[in-house]
């Protein structure tokens, strides 16, 4: 047998023959039929649908578990079709039937998906005590009745408007094994005791990638890839140069990067651009004693720049938010009350609250964006007289700012520039700013029981045309009370092979089991 | 009358100091001639006092304010208007680079300075003081000389936020425990000396013993090693601004410069020589300066290299 040995010259030649070929016209990177390879920026920590946290873990929940309906691409409208429900019908607003679709069996020896799965699964969620994130989703519900093995009826406390968009097909909606599940003790974080969904897990390297494989006992339409692998890296120009070597079929990429990508895509590319739920928004704490004059907070949202920040940090591919509600829904606001800078409004403001030399922290995420907005509004603050002090901090400090569970901080905390990942109901998006939230999520720590009452009125009402009315007022209230400045909602911007057609939904999250490959 | 004979008693002491300022002029003077006879040394001394030239009279360099934010001019490439071009927020980054000499040098030349000066008070007082005392001061400088810089960094930015004085106490804190262990072991090896002991038979006091003999023989060393220690500084704080964890936006320097050059590589890689290039000349010249004045200033040293 010949020894293979390698010497400075052969892997010299060798490595000349690779760069040749790739450098060849003819060779272009694309999707096989086999592996649909994603880039993610971040890792998962659980994948218990009542305390996931979305990002990847919702995208590998989606495609290892089921829900009864699920959502089709925001760029269609976002629309529900059946998932494992094979019929939903609506008897009354308060009661829904469902009946699940027949060869939907768990992994292990857990048998079928049952109808007593799906009423596990809801009040689970909905149970104060498990104190789910996603409980809000399933706050109307009463109960599930169970008819038999594979029908069931909900039953609501109150007509619920966002059960089609924000209850069943999100992330409170997945349906777990009640057997597996309650033999795991009730919960579980990345080891799933029992999956339904059209993929299994095959393989977690922690930051590094994830893999699924087809569930070889998927009686559901047959997905186009069979190993979909998620592959974790952070920062996006780092992404978009492995994406270029064709180290991916389908990765997000910074906002920055489009001018580049439309006048120089690279092969066999198409550029994604899609309006996202991401809604970006200044948080003023209306406890801090700086901001408690009204005055002062409302010169601060005349002497916001929105133009400028949208040039300068966004690229003028957004327009400007009058809220956190999706828009171009009926429920968003046209515009802002205030939707223009104006630094002599501003000024005058500070002159009549005595603060004429005001001087604010904005504490921001560490990330390219938000330090670039950070920085424009700083400077065009200025010309108001605010001088405005810019805080970064790194996603483990950030996140606990303006928690009350994580000490005194929030009382410290003056602006903070935030992001949210919404969803398409407006009631998904409201959430957060009810006075149960403060101290929680809401970090302006805005206190309206009228809000409230208005959030409580949305939910029953099913008139679109009279929801939106509340949602307006709603918004008009979180800008009135001074506690926000609404940026926008940022744009989705990837890139992927051309010859795949990625299915997007409104928490910018890819459904590999619904991803298209033409071949 | 009074005034006459006060005057006269004063001049042999002022005669006494002029002496002695020419001595150390003349003796820094022949140290700069010795320096620029060593070419690695020249370039050293002249990368250094450009840096500090341009730190100095960075006002009347920059062309433009260093934070005047264009958003419709983001990201150009250099021109005659701009040499650098301008950064994501269209600022120009030319001025920027030259204000971010002035933020390395501050903090570098006061985080040394503070550190020498604590340095040599806790060296003196372990090298000279009482047993105990040395043994708990050694006890300290070991543990803060055991910390992992960065991550110690990282926890005090974490505690008292990101901003300059943060990043000079960082400095501070993690330089002292090295300047301190330097003049305790040179203080310990002096304090036992021939001239010292003559001293004590006079009966001089500590004081005179320690500012007027021990001082003035330890600080030379001193200078040696923070010379060498400016690139360490200066690198350590464009890497904490580099990781957003050093000097506060809006305020340049060349870690954040070299950040945004990061992000935006691939639409201006110009910014990445912006930021990188400074900091280069910047390592170079303060590691060539403090080994060519290492040479000069220690004749050990000077012996063994002519061997």
């Amino acid at each position: 047998m010949s020894k293979l040995e390698t010497t400075r010259r052969t892997f010299i030649q060798g490595a000349g023959i690779l760069a040749g070929l790739t450098a060849l016209p003819g060779v272009t990177w694309s999707a096989t039929k086999d592996v649909l390879k994603i880039r993610v920026e971040k890792d998962i920590a659980v994948l218990d649908p009542a305390y996931e946290t979305g990002m990847l873990e919702e995208a590998v929940i989606r495609s290892i578990f089921v829900s009864l309906i699920e959502l089709e691409d925001i760029r269609s409208g976002s629309n529900w079709k059946l998932a494992a429900a094979e019929s939903m019908d609506q008897i009354d607003a308060k009661t829904i039937r469902f009946k699940l679709r027949e060869g939907l069996n768990w992994t292990g020896e857990y048998g079928p998906v049952t109808a007593e799965d799906v009423k596990y699964s809801f009040e689970r969620v909905a149970d104060p005590e498990l104190k789910s994130p996603w409980a809000y989703q399933f706050e109307k519900l009463d109960h599930v009745e169970v008819i038999d093995e594979r029908t069931g009826i909900i039953h609501l406390k109150e007509p619920f408007a966002p059960l089609w968009l924000m209850s069943l097909p999100w992330y409170g909606g997945h349906i777990v094994c009640k057997a597996a599940v309650e033999k795991a003790g009730g919960k579980f974080n990345v080891e799933t005791p029992a999956t339904c969904g059209p993929f299994v897990v095959e393989k977690w390297q922690p930051k590094e990638k994830l893999i699924l494989v087809a569930n070889p006992d998927w009686t559901g339409p047959k997905p186009d890839f069979n190993k979909i692998e998620f592959i974790i890296v952070e920062d996006n120009e780092s992404a978009l140069l492995a994406y270029e070597a064709g180290a991916f079929d389908f990765s997000k990429i910074s906002i920055s990067a489009v001018p580049r990508i439309q006048k120089n895509p690279p092969a066999d590319t198409t550029l994604l651009m899609a309006q996202s739920s991401r809604y970006v928004w200044i948080s003023l704490n209306l406890d801090h004693p700086k901001l408690k004059d009204e005055r002062v907070r409302q010169a601060l949202q005349h002497a916001f720049d929105g133009d400028s920040v949208l040039a300068g940090a966004y690229n003028n591919l957004v327009e400007r938010s009058a809220g956190v509600v999706q828009p171009g829904t009926k429920s968003s606001r046209a515009e802002n009350k205030i939707n223009k800078v104006d630094y002599d409004k501003a000024r005058s403001l500070l002159d009549e609250a005595g603060a004429s030399d005001l001087m604010v922290k904005l504490s921001v995420l560490n990330t390219t964006t938000d330090m670039a907005i950070a920085q424009i509004v700083q400077a065009t603050m200025t010309q108001a007289g605010i001088t405005v002090e810019i805080e970064p901090y790194d996603e483990g400090v950030y996140w606990t700012l303006g928690d009350q569970a994580s000490g005194d901080g929030w009382k410290e905390q003056e602006m903070i520039l935030m992001a949210f990942n919404g969803g398409l109901d407006p009631a998904e998006n409201l959430t957060w700013f009810r006075p149960e939230q403060i101290g929680v999520w809401n970090w302006s720590r805005y206190n309206s029981p009228e809000f409230e009452s208005l959030y409580q009125q949305g939910l029953v009402e099913t008139d679109v045309e009279k929801r939106a009315t509340i949602y307006h007022k709603m918004e008009m209230m979180m800008e009135e009370s001074g506690g926000f400045i609404f940026i926008t909602h940022e744009p989705l911007v990837a890139v992927h092979r051309s010859n795949i057609a990625p299915v997007i939904l409104a928490d910018n999250q890819l459904v590999p089991a619904a991803t298209k490959l033409f071949t | 009358m009074s005034l006459n004979s006060t005057s006269h008693a004063r001049s042999p002491l002022r005669n006494n100091l002029l002496v002695n300022i020419k001595a150390h002029l003349a003796s820094i003077w022949n140290t700069v001639l010795q320096i620029s006879r060593d070419p690695i040394g020249a370039l050293g001394l002249f990368l250094v006092t450009t840096i500090i030239f341009i730190a100095f009279f960075a006002d009347f360099l920059m062309p433009y304010d260093p934070n005047q934010i264009n958003v419709l001019n983001r990201l150009a490439d250099p021109t005659w208007e701009h040499w650098l071009g301008t950064d994501n927020l269209g600022r120009d980054s030319f001025s920027r680079v030259l204000i971010g000499t002035r933020v390395a040098m501050q903090v570098a030349i006061v985080s040394i300075g503070l550190a020498m000066v604590g340095g040599i008070v806790l060296g003196l007082i372990s090298g000279y003081g009482p047993k105990w005392l040395d043994s708990l001061l050694v006890l300290i400088f070991d543990s803060m000389s055991s910390l992992p810089m960065i991550m110690f960094a990282m926890a005090v930015i974490t505690v008292l936020g990101p901003g300059t004085y943060t990043l000079i106490i960082v400095i501070v804190s993690v330089s002292i425990p090295g300047y301190a262990r330097m003049i305790r072991a040179q203080t310990l090896s002096l304090k036992n000396s021939e001239f010292i002991l003559a001293e004590r038979s006079l009966n001089a006091s500590s004081g005179r013993i320690i500012f007027n003999h021990l001082l003035p023989n330890v600080v030379g060393s001193l200078v040696i090693l923070a010379s060498m220690d400016m690139p360490v500084v200066i690198m350590l704080e464009a890497g904490l601004s580099f990781l957003g964890l050093g000097i506060k936006p809006p305020d340049a320097s060349w870690g954040t410069i070299l950040n945004d050059g990061y992000s935006f590589i691939r639409d201006s890689p110009v910014l990445i020589i912006a930021g990188g290039g400074p900091l280069i000349l910047a390592t170079l010249g303060f590691t060539f300066l403090g080994e060519s004045l290492r040479d000069a200033l220690d004749p050990k040293l000077k012996k063994r290299g002519s061997k």
